[in-house]
This record gives structure tokens, C-alpha cells and sequence, in this order.
């Protein structure tokens, strides 16, 4: 900030998307009441959804999607390699996402089902962090254009970056929801990471776990919770897959 | 003498000093307002600690602005936050208050980066302080670890600016490295002017250490204190505080003339929020400085 | 106090009467939960008919009408090398209607700390002095328990309380704005009949309940066990999910934000209700946590409640709504904690 005499740096970008949807990527160009201004931030080297510049000199590198090719392994170290700041943004890329509900099922499998007899090269889905090193993770299918916004205000006055440690409940019930257990049926928001301001249980929908595990999140409670309100560990585990971002749901099962 | 009460002074109470303001009672202040300062003066003590010298911009709020050694304010830096930080200076000054920061987190990062004339906020002075009336005639005895010499500088400048009122008086320092010694620039004078007993150790010596390592209990071998003319006041982290203060009391240094300056993170330095909670006390309004009985008696404090 | 006493249609009359002048809320059906019962909240009215003043009791609690979860305390506006600070106070006025008495007892505890304690809040204060309350009394829930921490019974913090003597409401008037809205309707004085009715009402609400807990030897046992291994035994079972603390009615902790707008132009600091189960309450900078446990964080809001702090003078600070209780998904109650707490030292004697 200028009156404590530092000067707010505009950030150089690329965003570069990998194996999803494109809806992260397209989340920021989203919030058009803010949108100028959050434009006006940054530097665009190379962003295929709002603009047909490709440039190479990027600072920081917003990545998207997850890998599963092996020519998507060279892209991301090419792009490891240019910038000083490796971002990876949203579900797909922190955890992997939903392209990890592939990883249940053989590869020739799941080939077969989605593209017939054509041969396409695909493996086992990898969120970033697998291949290369990430500096920062921002999770969410799609990532929350708020919190983007303020972590790019953050960078460019050259602050800390916090997340909230706190589960989705917290959000959920300052925003007066009705508890999704309450409605019979399952909501992951418990053992999630906040910082989604509850979108999903706000419109009576049971949270998938798409940002990751909350600070010391309570697995083993939780179980017993789901057991109480007469869920399978089945019906559980069917959502947690869906976006693979609650490992430690998962592994303490085993 | 041994069951004899002590006479606890109600005339040596700081407020006491103050005319009776009876229609203040109850007021509705605007809780929130900052007081804008000027950042006229930044020293770097060590790579993590800076000293920040603030100017209250409107004379009427500088006029206002008056604390006791050992209370603290909240400083203020408009889009990154607010933090409690112990006032350094003396409270003498009404030219410029000194805030010792050690780089630490969102709020503290920024303002490291700051430059000279930068403007901030502050609010306060809130909490209690050092019982600067209570102990005249007594011998004094000031004990720091790390940072906590930044709280003790307060005290210092009011001992110094009323030497004759005060016995014998020891500062007692220990950090963990030679470098990480604060305010090194200040001994000279302190020991020199103002005839305060310096006795520096370290936990790990380097090439040029040529005084003593150990921990900061071991200065007491060299000195003889006496408890029943002697106030100690402690600050540091909880660890060291602990032994110094069970040292204290296995000489018989009463529990309520040791005092020590919490640390918590307050966020509203009202007794407000919560967050500063030690036990069922508030650090910000009940502290940051307690007598060793009322620590002993809080939960969670050490 | 004045008492008086309204036949059911009058106080239609008269509530449909501030509805139309002023923003009014008033307790609404907003779900169905999957037992059957109908779940109620605070909601904007626009007619006495939307109410639904025979509910149970609000999901979540009255606090965050005085306490907003989110709430900006003052914006910096920022100039070339400068800033300049701006606070607000102002807030429209507005009407809430139906209730609870632990509810109105809560309000209090909440003022003892924001108004009569030392820094008085002004936002606070502006939200308190612009609502128009009017109370109403209930037959408990089968796990209510205010009557064991003292706060069946209301004195202060409302304008105007409504006891139910089936076609007609015994009003204690406690507001001189109350009593000069009143004047636009046809109000009594109370006959022998109707006090006499007023106390077999009060009398029949008292035997209904059916949970006592019992507090008060709270404040020195809990200093006593406070390394009880029963603070293990519920920690393990808490998410630190903060639901227990959104929905209380008296849980006020709180935690200050601040972010720079997109444009850079200004900033926000913002209050936002915090928790003492929420994993980084005690968090300091640097990365310490002074509670890093679950256990401590759920024993740090009962030691909060029924051993008091020490702003509004040691008072406990549950009034006994068990909304915490019912929507901890753990299971985790005050009864059942405080039982077991008392238990513990029962055995062992």
C-alpha cells in the first residue's frame, strides 16, 4: 500500500488448464461488479478464456485440471520451470477431483466406455503436487472468485495469505442453514475446509468435500455420526470419491 | 514479623493521582476510532526485531495519549490488521511513542516492510502495568528473556527518570544468541547513567561471546537478593518465567511483589472478544501485567 | 412494570399495526426436518398471519440481530500516501415479535457485557436501543432446562411480554414506547380472574419441565476438574465445527478481519462471531495454539458458560435453551457433560 510507502505490484500471470472443465478458469473472469478492478491487478501473459495473447514471461503460473497424460507431465514442468510461483487452482488440481472417480476402474476400462474403440493415452489421475512442487493450493469445484480476489490482493500488496482452518459448518450456520443431517441426508461440511461460505448446503445440498480437509478435522467422530444417522460407510465413501479431496477419510479405513 | 499484614496503600494506586473525573462514568466512546500516527523513525535492532517510533499526528489525541509503564496498545495497519504490542518507550514522552515489533505474522510482516512516514493507527493504551508507586523505597529487580526486554524498557526509562526513589536495581537479560541481544546500544547508559546492575547471558555463545551462557537462572548465583525489600518483575516466554519465578518463590520473594506481563493475542483489548482468555481472566483488561499469585491461580496461564 | 391485558384479536390488531410502520420479524417455518417436526427461525414478516407464534423454539438463536455474524466495524479509505477512517453506527429500527424468555434473558446476559461492562459497545448499543421487542411465553421442549439456570422468569431487556391465558394475552408493559403504542388498541386492567390465571399459567409452564441440570457448583468444579478425564471423553466426540457457539444465544466471542477491496481504494475491518471450539481461536501469531486439543476447546466454552468470566462478574451465561445440545451432530449436551462431571466426583466419595 502506498501510505506505508511499499508500491502494489501488478502481477504477471498465465493460466493454464489440464485435464477439467475449465470452470475454474472461467470462475475468474466471473463477479463482473469487481471485475475491472481485479483485471487491473494483474498483467495477462497467457489466459485462453479472456484473451488471445500467448506470452511466455509470467510470474506466477494459475494452474487448473489435473494430470492424467503423460504430455500433460512435460506442459506442467515446462511451466514449473518459467514461473516463481506455481499456483494450483481448484479441486482438480489440488486433489484431482472429480477425474479421479477414473482412477476406481481399469484404465482399458474406462477407455473403452468413453471413447469406444479409438485408442487414447490416458493414466491414473494425479492432482499437481504428484508431479511438480506447489506453492500454493486453492481448492474448489470451481474455486470461490472471492477468495481468489483476495489472495491476488494479498500477493500484490505483498502480505501473508491465510485460509480458514475451520470446517464448513461454521459458514453453513452463520448463513442460518438448516443442518443438511437435519434434512436426512449427508453433508461432508463437518470435516471440510471452509472458505466456500457453505454454497452448497445453503441451497439445501450436503457438501462434497471439494476443498479438502479442515484443520484437525474429527474423522473418527464423524463416522460414528454417520453410523447414528443411519448412513452406510458406503453411501459416505460414494461421496467422498466424488472428489477424492478427504484422504483421511479414506485411509483410516483401511 | 513473620504474620504481621502488610499495609496495602490505596493513595500509591496510579488513579489516584488523577482528578476524579465523576462524569465519565458510563460514556459511549467510539471504540473503533484509531488515533493516526506517523512513522517518524525506524531502527533495526536485529534481522527479526525492528523499533518503530510513532508520532500521534493530532495534537489533541497526543495530548490525550498518556500510559503507565507496561500496558500495551493496539496498533493498527488499515487493510492488514491489528495488533497488541507493548509500549517501549517512556511514559514521559510526548513526542513519539517507540514499539519494539518482531516480524511474526500478517500484520507484523507488512509493517517491517513499511517505510519512515508511513501512517498507522493505534488504540489504547489498554491493561494494567508495573506497580511503579508501590515500589519506591524497594530494591527492584528486572528480569527478560528474548523480546521481553521491549516491555521492561518502559519501566526503565521511569526508574531512570526517578533513580533517587528506587534502591538497588538489577536488570537480569538472557537470550539465545549473542545477536538476537536487543537494545545493546542502551547498556553503556543504562549501567553507566542510570546505575542499574546489568547482568547479560546468553544460551549458546558465538566467536565473539566472550560473556556468560547458560540459562537466565544462573545469574541468580551471582547476586543475593532479599526477599522482603525486593519486587521482581518477569517477562518472557511462559517457559522461563515458570523457573525464574519458582526460583523467586523458593527464596521467599512473596507471590504478589513478582509481577509478569502475559502474552496473548488480543483482538479488541476490551475485554470484548475473548481470544486473549487465560483461565476466565482477560489478558487485555485484567493484564497483560499480573502478580505471580494471580498466574498461579489462572488456568492455562503457564 | 404496568400490566394490562389484551384480548387475542386486539393484540392482532395491534402487532399488525407495527408490522405495517416498521420492519418486523417474527418467528417463520423454514423446514421440515426429517423427523417431522417443523424447524422455525427469525424471518422478516409482513403480516401477523405469516407467524407462527405457538412454535417451540428458533433454530438458531436472537443473538445475530445484535451481534451480526458479519459486521463491519469501520472502513479505511485510502489517498494517495494517507487514509482516513470511517465508523457508522446507524440502524434502522425494527420489531421482533414472539419471543422466548430465555431468549430475552440471553439479551441481557449480552448487555451486561456490551453495554454495562467497561468499553461499552456502540454498535451493540445502536442495534439494542432500535429493536422493539415483544415477548412471549411457551411451554418447554422436553430438554429445555432454563428453569435450572434461573431464567424461566423475565424482569428487563424486553418492552412488552405476552403470557398466554388462552383467548387473551396478561401483557407487562416495560417501555414507555410499548405502553404508547398500546393506546392505539383496547387494553384492561387485570381482574382477580386474570391474575389468578396469569399464575396458574406460570405454575403449569414450571411443571412442565422435564430436564434439570444442575450448576451450581459449577464455577468451583470446574476449576477443580479441569484436567477430568471426562474433557477427553467429549473432546474426542467433537468436530470443533463452532455449530454449538453459532446457535447459543449468549456465545459472543469474536474475531477481527480485515481486507483491501479489489480496487484498492479502501479496506473493511470486520467482526465476525467466533468460537472457542474452533480450532484457531487461541491461535497467535507465528503459529502457536494455546488450545491445541480438542478437549480444551470444548472445555474451554463450558468453562466460559457455568463458570463465567470475569467481564460481567464471574456469571454463568447459559440460560438453559439447549439449542447447543440439539444441534450437535456429536451428541455432545450440557446435561449430559454436567452429569457427568458431577458424577465423577460422586463415585469417587
Amino acid at each position: 500500500m502506498k501510505y506505508l510507502g511499499i508500491d502494489p505490484q501488478k502481477i504477471k500471470i498465465g493460466v493454464f488448464n489440464f485435464t477439467c472443465c475449465e470452470g475454474c478458469a472461467l470462475a475468474l473472469a466471473n463477479k463482473e461488479e469487481t471485475l475491472v478492478d481485479f483485471l487491473d491487478l494483474l498483467d495477462v501473459v497467457t489466459f485462453r478464456e479472456i484473451s488471445s495473447d500467448r506470452g511466455e514471461d509470467y510470474d506466477i503460473a494459475l494452474v487448473e485440471g489435473s494430470i492424467s497424460r503423460d504430455d500433460e507431465i512435460e506442459r506442467i514442468k515446462k511451466i514449473r520451470a518459467q514461473a516463481k510461483v506455481l499456483v494450483a487452482l481448484g479441486t482438480c488440481a489440488c486433489y484431482g477431483g472429480v477425474n479421479n472417480l477414473k482412477n476406481q476402474f481399469k484404465i482399458e476400462e474406462v477407455v473403452e466406455i468413453a471413447y469406444g474403440k479409438d485408442k487414447v493415452e490416458t493414466s491414473k489421475v494425479r492432482p499437481l503436487s504428484d508431479v511438480v512442487k506447489v506453492d500454493l493450493e486453492i481448492p474448489g469445484c470451481p474455486v470461490s472468485k472471492a477468495e481468489v480476489e483476495k489472495i491476488v490482493v494479498d500477493i500484490v500488496n505483498q502480505s501473508e495469505i491465510n485460509f480458514p482452518e475451520y470446517p464448513v459448518c461454521v459458514e453453513c450456520r452463520r448463513n442460518m442453514n438448516t443442518c443438511v443431517f437435519d434434512l436426512g441426508m449427508i453433508c461432508l461440511g463437518p470435516i471440510t475446509q471452509a472458505g466456500c461460505d457453505a454454497v452448497c448446503p445453503n441451497g439445501g445440498v450436503g457438501c462434497l468435500g471439494c476443498r479438502g480437509p479442515a484443520e484437525d478435522a474429527n474423522y473418527e467422530s464423524f463416522r460414528e455420526i454417520l453410523e447414528e444417522n443411519g448412513f452406510t460407510m458406503q453411501e459416505a465413501l460414494e461421496r467422498i470419491n466424488f472428489y477424492n479431496a478427504l484422504p483421511g477419510m479414506v485411509i483410516d479405513e483401511s | 514479623m513473620k504474620y504481621k499484614l502488610p499495609k496495602e496503600d490505596i493513595n500509591l494506586k496510579p488513579f489516584m493521582s488523577k482528578p476524579p473525573r465523576y462524569n465519565w462514568k458510563d460514556v459511549i466512546m467510539r471504540t473503533d476510532k484509531t488515533y493516526k500516527c506517523e512513522i517518524i523513525n525506524i531502527i533495526e535492532l536485529t534481522p527479526m526485531e525492528k523499533l518503530f517510533h510513532l508520532k500521534i499526528l493530532d495534537p489533541v489525541e497526543r495530548d490525550i495519549f498518556s500510559f503507565r509503564p507496561g500496558q500495551f496498545l493496539m496498533l493498527e495497519v488499515p487493510g492488514f490488521g491489528e495488533v497488541p504490542i507493548s509500549i517501549s518507550s517512556s511514559s514521559n514522552n510526548k513526542e513519539y511513542i517507540a514499539l519494539c515489533i518482531r516480524k511474526a505474522g500478517r500484520v507484523t510482516d507488512i509493517l517491517h516492510k513499511a517505510k519512515k512516514g508511513a501512517k498507522v493507527g493505534i488504540r489504547g493504551p489498554f491493561g494494567t502495568s508495573f506497580p511503579m508507586e508501590e515500589m519506591i523505597g524497594h530494591n527492584i529487580l528486572l528480569i527478560a528473556g528474548g523480546l521481553g526486554l521491549a516491555p521492561l524498557r518502559a519501566p526503565l526509562y521511569w526508574i531512570s527518570e526517578h533513580r533517587d526513589e528506587y534502591e538497588d536495581v538489577s536488570l537480569l537479560y538472557g537470550t539465545k544468541d549473542p545477536p538476537s541481544m536487543l537494545f545493546t546500544y542502551e547498556y553503556a547508559e543504562w549501567e553507566k547513567v542510570n546505575h542499574i546492575d546489568l547482568l547479560t547471558i546468553v544460551d549458546q555463545g558465538d566467536d565473539g561471546w566472550t560473556g556468560r551462557t547458560g540459562l537466565i537462572t544462573e545469574l541468580f548465583k551471582e547476586m543475593t537478593i532479599d526477599p522482603d525489600n525486593t519486587f521482581a518483575i518477569v517477562c518472557g516466554p511462559p517457559i522461563m518465567f515458570k523457573f525464574v519465578c519458582n526460583y523467586l518463590d523458593s527464596i521467599r520473594l512473596p507471590m504478589n511483589r513478582m509481577f509478569v506481563s502475559l502474552e496473548r493475542r488480543m483482538h479488541c483489548g476490551m475485554g470484548k472478544c475473548c481470544r486473549c482468555m487465560v483461565g476466565s481472566t482477560f489478558t487485555c483488561v485484567d493484564g497483560p501485567v499480573f502478580d505471580y499469585w494471580s498466574v498461579m491461580n489462572l488456568k492455562e496461564a503457564i | 412494570m404496568i400490566y394490562k391485558v389484551i384480548t387475542k384479536k386486539e393484540f392482532k390488531k395491534f402487532v399488525n399495526g407495527l408490522i405495517n410502520s416498521n420492519e418486523t420479524f417474527g418467528p417463520r417455518q423454514v423446514n421440515t426436518a426429517k423427523d417431522g417436526k417443523p424447524i422455525y427461525q427469525f424471518k422478516e414478516v409482513h403480516s401477523f398471519d405469516e407467524m407462527e407464534l405457538d412454535y417451540t423454539l428458533s433454530y438458531s438463536s436472537l443473538k445475530n440481530f445484535f451481534l451480526p455474524f458479519r459486521e463491519v466495524l469501520s472502513r479505511y479509505n485510502f489517498t494517495d500516501d494517507n487514509w482516513e477512517q470511517e465508523i457508522e453506527y446507524r440502524v434502522n429500527p425494527r420489531v421482533i415479535v414472539g419471543v422466548r424468555a430465555c431468549d430475552i434473558n440471553a439479551l441481557c446476559k449480552l448487555d451486561d457485557i456490551f453495554v454495562n461492562g467497561s468499553f461499552p459497545s456502540p454498535y451493540y448499543i445502536a442495534r439494542r436501543n432500535n429493536t422493539f421487542l415483544i415477548g412471549m411465553d411457551h411451554l418447554p421442549m422436553d430438554d429445555c432446562f432454563c428453569m435450572s439456570m434461573g431464567e424461566l422468569v423475565v424482569r428487563q431487556g424486553f418492552n412488552l411480554f405476552c403470557t398466554d391465558l388462552g383467548d387473551r394475552y396478561y401483557l407487562s408493559i416495560n417501555s414507555s414506547k410499548a405502553f404508547n403504542f398500546l393506546r392505539n388498541v383496547k387494553t384492561t386492567d387485570p381482574t382477580d380472574k386474570d391474575d389468578r390465571q396469569w399464575l396458574e399459567r406460570r405454575n403449569l409452564i414450571k411443571r412442565s419441565f422435564n430436564t434439570t441440570v444442575d450448576t451450581s457448583s459449577l464455577p468451583n468444579l470446574l476449576d477443580i476438574e479441569f484436567d477430568s478425564p471426562i474433557w477427553e471423553k467429549w473432546g474426542d466426540k467433537c468436530l470443533n465445527c463452532g455449530t454449538c457457539a453459532m446457535v447459543c444465544p449468549t456465545c459472543y466471542c469474536y474475531g477481527i478481519e480485515e481486507s483491501i477491496d479489489v480496487s484498492l481504494k479502501s479496506s473493511r475491518r470486520e467482526r465476525f462471531q467466533h468460537s472457542c471450539t474452533v480450532v484457531d481461536f487461541a491461535e497467535v501469531a507465528g503459529g502457536h495454539n494455546f488450545r491445541p486439543s480438542k478437549e480444551a476447546r470444548l472445555k474451554y466454552r463450558y468453562y466460559h458458560h457455568y463458570h463465567g468470566f470475569a467481564e460481567n462478574a464471574d456469571e454463568q451465561i447459559c440460560v438453559g435453551c439447549n439449542r447447543c445440545g440439539r444441534n450437535c451432530l456429536a451428541g455432545i449436551n450440557p446435561k449430559d457433560v454436567i452429569d457427568d462431571l458431577l458424577m465423577e466426583k460422586t463415585d469417587e466419595v
